[in-house]
């Protein structure tokens, strides 16, 4: 058997650390290739169609597509901050309050961002003047068609029959990360609490427990009214019409009557990034991108001058039907009404 | 041609090449488990905001909060409640397996493997199908057997949860006890029973004893695994808190990463706990 000489190691060993230093260059991104995020499923499809694929074309740039979610995309960015992995953050719009806080993110002006001036300014605002919104959601009711005949109309009918028990709902767990916003906000809202009041959010909970189910992921919820397990429950109008598009006909959505959480998707760009982010941003706000974005994930967009397809139009709540959450408040309540839910709901 | 003299030394020192050849699992294992567990820990003992000295007080809170206590305990309850279960369930089949199965050994191995080559996600979406509300459990309970008059919600409470931990640890189980069985001289048990002792006294008194490092080989295995189990809980548990979960919800939702390595911490404490006691009882066997 040949043996392991001095020379044999150290050269074998020179030849793996060569291969490793060459396979991990591309992390440290080279000048003409952009680092952007997307969740995954049909969103990372629609970001490649809708926003890489101009931005390529555009600039003559590779853009890579990092999938994850948003507190993950921030530890990292955190945990480099002079270097950031990546050059486009999609966030939570919580999070993107606590970054833009934290002094992570770049301003965003119509400067840099000429499309920025078709975006309602309140959702720059709502970053902090360091990102803005570009797609937006409403939680609220999706049922089973077959089962629920006379579906409630608002949260405070849906507490009151889920409670009595006319139906089983699946409703948002506590480690969903926009749950304490779209669920615990919005119905707390529509009972009469305050983002400092979260009881009558909780002492609804209580009355509906036993006829509750919970949800982790938002597949999760299609399986339980799939399964049998639920009849209806708190859901995103978007996701719920993928379903109806894809030959699901027995599901439908009602905005609850006190306003759905207007649920919305901000973007932001660490401060050190590359500044090729900034064309890829103005895509990302170009009209007939969202437009394109929009008809794919049957969600709302933010730019003003979209002109939604006659199939999308009926489908989307206009944002002055939505109830748009005081994000910056909800920052900091959100860590106490999380431990509250372990405490009183998680058991 | 004789070789040049450092080379030799190099080839010959058996010392240095045992040195040699450990060290890049050494390595790996100090860069990707140790450096990131040290790294946990020193962020569970940061100074709080504000404060410039290390400090216990994550430990302190966690440990003296009621709440978290009994999440604790409900984690070491439901995995022993999995590890139990699967140890009584794993023995027969080990048993069968080893002693009774003969050329069929090979068959019931793979029926042991093959859930294991599925996806934990599309396993346990599986019990969620069975046992839905709307479910085939419930359907031939109440419709087809007409044993219950209404449905049962087997959601709610963490049995569901606890069943398709089993339903994937037992394979580890049975495979742990089937290779110390696989060691026990069957001339001891053949010897017991020609000087009268029954099947079931030869059992109890000869095979069972042999195999305990088997038994406790593959229950700190099944204890472990569960212990840090964490998509059947967040699939099948409604509602159900572990510490695994609450680990995640403090990355994921709250964002507090040092209550998150305070929690990461003490579930590390209590598998090392386990693991001592696989090391004790694998040296009390020896002796």
């Amino acid at each position: 058997m040949k043996e392991l000489t001095r020379r044999g190691f150290l050269g074998t060993g020179a030849t793996a650390m060569g291969l490793w230093g060459l396979g991990a260059r591309p992390l440290f991104a080279a000048d003409k290739t952009l680092n952007v995020t997307a969740y995954g499923g049909v969103w990372e499809k629609a970001i490649r169609t809708c926003f890489v694929a101009p931005f390529e074309q555009k600039t003559g740039a590779k853009a890579t597509v990092a999938l994850g979610g948003p507190s993950q995309w921030l530890a990292q960015v955190e945990a480099n901050p002079e270097h950031p992995p990546l050059d486009v953050l999609i966030m939570t719009p919580d999070l993107a309050v606590t970054a833009a806080q934290k002094g992570l993110m770049d301003d965003f002006t119509v400067e840099k961002l000429p499309n920025l001036k078709d975006i309602p300014k309140k959702f720059t605002d709502a970053c902090l003047g360091k990102g803005t919104y570009f797609d937006y959601g409403v939680g609220g009711i999706t049922y089973d068609k077959r089962k629920v005949k006379n579906p409630p109309k608002g949260f405070k009918e849906f507490v009151d029959r889920v409670s009595k028990g006319e139906f089983v709902a699946s409703v948002p767990s506590i480690s969903y990360a926009p749950a304490p916003i779209f669920f615990i906000w919005a119905m707390n809202h529509a009972l009469g609490g305050t983002v400092e009041n979260a009881d009558p959010f909780f002492d609804a909970m209580k009355k509906m427990k036993s006829n509750l189910v919970f949800w982790a992921g938002p597949n999760d919820f299609f399986n339980d009214l799939a399964s049998g397990e639920a009849d209806l429950g708190i859901y995103f109008d978007g996701r719920t019409w993928n379903y109806v598009d894809q030959g699901v006909k027995w599901i439908d959505f009602i905005n609850p009557e006190e306003g759905g959480a207007m649920t919305a998707v901000a973007v932001q760009k660490p401060v050190h990034a590359s500044d090729l982010a900034w064309d890829y941003l103005n895509e990302m706000l170009a009209a007939q991108n969202q437009s394109k974005f929009a008809d794919i994930l049957n969600y709302g967009v933010t730019n003003t001058q979209v002109k939604y397809s006659t199939k999308l139009a009926p489908r989307v709540t206009p944002i002055d039907k939505t109830l748009m959450p005081p994000y910056a408040d909800l920052a900091k309540v959100r860590n106490a009404w999380v431990d509250r839910w372990n405490r009183e709901v998680g058991h | 041609m004789e070789r040049a003299p450092s080379a030799v030394a190099f080839a010959s020192g058996p010392r240095l090449r045992r040195v040699l050849l450990l060290a890049p699992a050494v390595l790996f294992l100090l860069v990707f488990f140790v450096m990131p567990l040290l790294s946990d820990m020193a962020r569970s003992v940061a100074p709080l905001q504000g404060g410039t000295k290390l400090t216990l007080h994550r430990y302190v809170a966690f440990l003296s909060d009621p709440f978290y206590l009994w999440v604790t305990a409900e984690t070491l309850i439901v995995s022993s409640v999995v590890t139990v279960i699967s140890i009584l369930i794993g023995y027969p089949v080990a048993y069968l397996l080893v002693r009774k199965a003969g050329r069929w050994s090979g068959l019931i191995v793979f029926m042991l493997i093959a859930p294991l080559m599925t996806s934990i996600i599309m396993r346990t979406f599986g019990w969620q199908v069975l046992f839905a509300r709307q479910g085939l459990v419930n359907e031939w309970l109440v419709q087809d057997l007409h044993i219950l008059s209404a449905r049962l919600r087997w959601f709610g409470s963490p049995g569901l949860a606890i069943a398709a931990l089993v339903h994937v640890l037992v394979p580890f189980a049975v495979l742990s006890i089937a290779s110390v069985l696989q060691g026990v001289d069957k001339r001891l048990e053949e010897g017991a029973m020609m000087l009268g002792a029954s099947p079931l006294r030869t059992f109890w008194e000869v095979t069972l004893p042999l195999t305990f490092d088997g038994i406790g080989t593959g229950a700190i295995l099944v204890f472990m695994i569960a212990n840090g189990s964490f998509v059947t809980f967040v699939l099948l548990g409604g509602g159900f808190q572990t510490l695994p979960l609450m680990i995640y919800q403090q990355f994921n939702t709250t964002r507090d990463f040092d209550l998150a390595s305070t929690m990461s911490t003490i579930l590390l404490v209590i598998a090392v706990a386990c693991l001592w006691l696989q090391l004790r009882l694998v040296r009390r066997k020896g002796t």
